[in-house]
């Protein structure tokens, strides 16, 4: 019923706009809870990824942006560097969940497997530019240094790291966020994508 | 209540423009990763560390080193050890071999970080967030990005704020976050979702707000706030680009 | 002079299809307080938020009919241009703050900055609205960290600075305490006396019937009534409504007084008193 308004159009409303803070915001509590429970993995892009599922990928990708550029600028400066992978994570889950792949359980689980690669596939370059090729994360650098022994080059054993860290990461985050879009109202989910159409009465 | 490292200090990097401030961190930050030279880096590491003595921040910037420990022990121990080029054998430490070439590039990886975090904290410690996004406005960014990344730095205190009290209460109701895995799993939704929920709902009463506050306003903005003096501004942060740019042809025709 | 004219407006949200609002028409004189009144889902929101433009361009849907605040046509206008005509308050004080400034100062300057206005005209309108809502003393506070009802003052004061000429309050008190509401109810008071036209949505009818000139009573998106409150309280059938007349009016009511100049029940404390009076 709604005209849609392109999912790459750069005039975001003003709800798309509030919604960037509120999902970094979310992001941040998200990881706060996942290592208040000791949970295995980071879980510190839910925001990142519900933003993108409602607003699409525009809006996802800059709350991507800006989240890492504010941890850098407030927390930890090491943060800044991924603000490129968070905003692929953004552009690919806004753009795939407006055109159908959150229509099923299935495809929201292939669309958390393809997140955690494009993660995985955009921070080994960083990784590897930055920090020789770790992650950060002990279970994966440990995979590196076993691969590295074993005489795999440099960029494949660090890819290998990111692959087993990000997809099991984003694959649980993509899939969180997968029930709690469903659960939310359609008045919420309508609010941020746009081009509200007044019909003549 | 503020999310923020700033350190009010009275000093001269503290009286610099912010825009000058942030292009240097972006510059020196990046051109050691251009120019792969040892000593390169070290003399723009010590180069931004003594801008941090020089704002009397340094003893700030320890736990932001901190931080980063875990990562830098590991570069060392990565590629100390395990880096493919390594056949030099340099010390044993127990049964553990460290050869000199994986060594070596751990050096320059850790000079580079220190650099990087070093660079960050000139701005981190010495800008308050707020003079940085107005500066950042008047030299074109859309004011709209300025009210998000301004609103971030308080909805985050907030949204921590409320994910305590939420803790509190389920965990008042019965509701474990202790134990096995799985159980700890369970406990993660009924934790965030009240908090997601909450804020989602509340954006919308918030468009409002700004709506008719002139949010979506064409005319050009106007500040509040004073004009503030900066020093070193404009020409200092053309040199800069300029020395970027240098780094750069400089890594071309090598 | 007539300062709102209403006509024939009709609105359905998206994706519904009953109209929350039908075929309504009013007008309002300049300076008038109206109270906005009727039972949930009666339109009172709506109502107020087609008079600030959200409806329909922030809510888009099914509209109808017209709406001129201080000669400008709601439809055609955008809602930062209406904004300077139209000041909007609603009940969650918390969700009004900008959440981007960090004194009650700057928070209230927000609206006049995006306005454009030059620094001397924006002090000056500030330090004006601070007075008017006496928030002088706390304008160096964190607007989160005040009450509620200081909160609800403040969302005012950013509203007023951009002096509309016509105010929009949707339950202004609702979740506010007694002594917040208090607060926010002397200041509607001192805000009409500064020739501001105001609307307001309140369950409260003992305190809205004390000051609006007219009472505007909505039922399932439609004008049943808009008059002064004497008549509006004294009508036989409000319950139909889900309106429980104020306090006074019901015991009067129950005692069979009429006020002898107006032959309605009697809807504010001072007129039972003057009434008793008279009658002493």
């Amino acid at each position: 019923m709604n005209k849609q308004k392109s999912m790459w159009s750069l005039r975001l409303s003003t709800a798309a706009l509030v919604l960037i803070p509120v999902a970094i915001g979310i992001n941040y509590i998200g990881k706060t809870i996942a290592s208040a429970l000791k949970l295995p993995l980071w879980i510190d892009s839910l925001g990142t990824i519900l933003a993108s599922m409602l607003a699409g990928p525009i809006v996802g990708g800059l709350a991507g942006i800006i989240n890492n550029i504010i941890y850098g600028f407030t927390q930890d400066p090491i943060s800044t560097v991924y603000a490129i992978t968070s905003l692929f994570i953004g552009i690919v889950v806004g753009a795939l969940s407006y055109t159908g792949w959150l229509k099923s359980f299935g495809k929201a689980c292939i669309l958390g497997l393809i997140v955690g690669l494009v993660a995985a596939i955009v921070s080994t370059p960083l990784n590897i530019i930055f920090w020789g090729g770790q992650t950060g994360n002990v279970w994966g650098d440990a995979l590196l240094a076993v691969m590295l022994k074993e005489g795999y080059p440099v960029w494949l054993a660090s890819f290998f790291d990111s692959v087993v860290v990000d997809i099991p990461d984003k694959f649980v985050s993509v899939l969180i966020c997968y029930f709690i879009f469903k659960g939310l109202p359609n008045n919420v989910k309508n609010l941020y994508r746009g081009g509200q159409k007044i019909e003549e009465l | 209540m503020k999310m923020t490292l700033y350190v009010a200090k009275n000093s001269i990097v503290h009286k610099s423009d912010p825009i000058t401030k942030l292009t240097y961190c972006l510059v020196a930050a990046i051109v050691p990763y251009i120019i792969p030279n040892h000593l390169f880096a070290f003399v723009i590491m010590l180069l931004s560390i003594s801008l941090l003595l020089l704002g009397k921040v340094f003893r700030k910037m320890i736990p932001i080193y901190i931080l980063s420990l875990f990562l830098l022990i590991t570069i060392v121990i990565i590629q100390g050890i395990f880096h493919p080029d390594n056949v030099t054998p340099l010390f044993m430490l127990g049964p553990i071999t460290f050869y000199q070439e994986g060594l070596l590039i751990a050096s320059l990886l850790i000079i580079r970080i220190i650099n990087m975090l070093s660079a960050f904290g000139v701005v981190i410690l010495t800008t308050q967030p707020d003079d940085l996004i107005e500066a950042l406005v008047k030299k074109g960014m859309s004011p709209r990005i300025g009210y998000v990344i301004g609103s971030v730095l308080q909805i985050i205190p907030q949204m921590s704020s409320m994910v305590g009290t939420i803790m509190d209460a389920q965990r008042s109701r019965g509701l474990e976050t202790e134990g096995k895995l799985s159980t700890r799993i369970k406990a993660f939704i009924p934790l965030i979702g009240p908090v997601i929920m909450n804020s989602l709902i509340a954006t919308r009463e918030r468009s409002i707000a700004l709506e008719i506050r002139g949010f979506n306003s064409k005319r050009k903005k106007t500040f509040l706030r004073d004009e503030k003096e900066f020093l070193f501004g404009k020409p200092y942060q053309l040199l800069l680009i300029l020395c970027f740019i240098g780094a750069i042809i400089w890594r071309i025709f090598q | 002079m007539k300062k709102i004219i209403v006509d024939s407006l009709k609105y359905k949200y998206p994706g519904t299809d009953n109209l929350a609002l039908n075929d309504i028409s009013f007008e309002v004189e300049e300076g008038e307080i109206i109270g906005i009144v009727g039972k949930n889902g009666s339109g009172k929101t709506s109502l107020s938020l087609s008079l600030t433009g959200l409806i329909p361009h922030f809510f888009g849907g099914g509209y109808g009919g017209k709406v001129l605040v201080d000669g400008l046509e709601v439809r055609n206008s955008t809602v930062t241009e209406i904004s300077e005509r139209v000041g909007y308050v609603f009940d969650n004080p918390f969700s009004q703050m900008t959440a981007a400034k960090y004194t009650v100062y700057e928070e209230v300057a927000f609206g006049l900055e995006n306005m454009g206005l030059p620094r001397e005209e924006i002090k000056k309108r500030v330090d004006w609205s601070l007075q008017l809502l006496d928030l002088e003393s706390i304008k160096e506070k964190y607007p989160f960290d005040l009450s509620g009802g200081q909160m609800q003052r403040v969302a005012i004061a950013g509203v007023i600075a951009m002096k509309p000429q016509i105010l929009v309050l949707d339950e202004p008190t609702s979740q506010l305490d007694p002594e917040g509401s208090e607060e926010v109810f002397q200041v509607i008071q001192s805000l009409a006396q500064e020739g501001i036209t105001i609307l307001i949505v309140e369950h409260k009818l003992e305190k809205i019937a004390k000051f609006c000139d007219k009472i505007l009573l909505l039922h399932e998106g439609q004008l049943i009534d808009f008059n002064h409150p004497q008549e509006v309280f004294s009508r036989d059938d409000l319950k139909d409504y889900g309106i429980m007349p104020p306090v006074f009016t019901r015991v009067c009511r129950a005692l069979d007084i009429k006020n002898p100049l107006t032959g309605h029940y009697p809807v504010t404390l001072e007129e039972v008193t003057q009434l008793v009076k008279n009658h002493e």
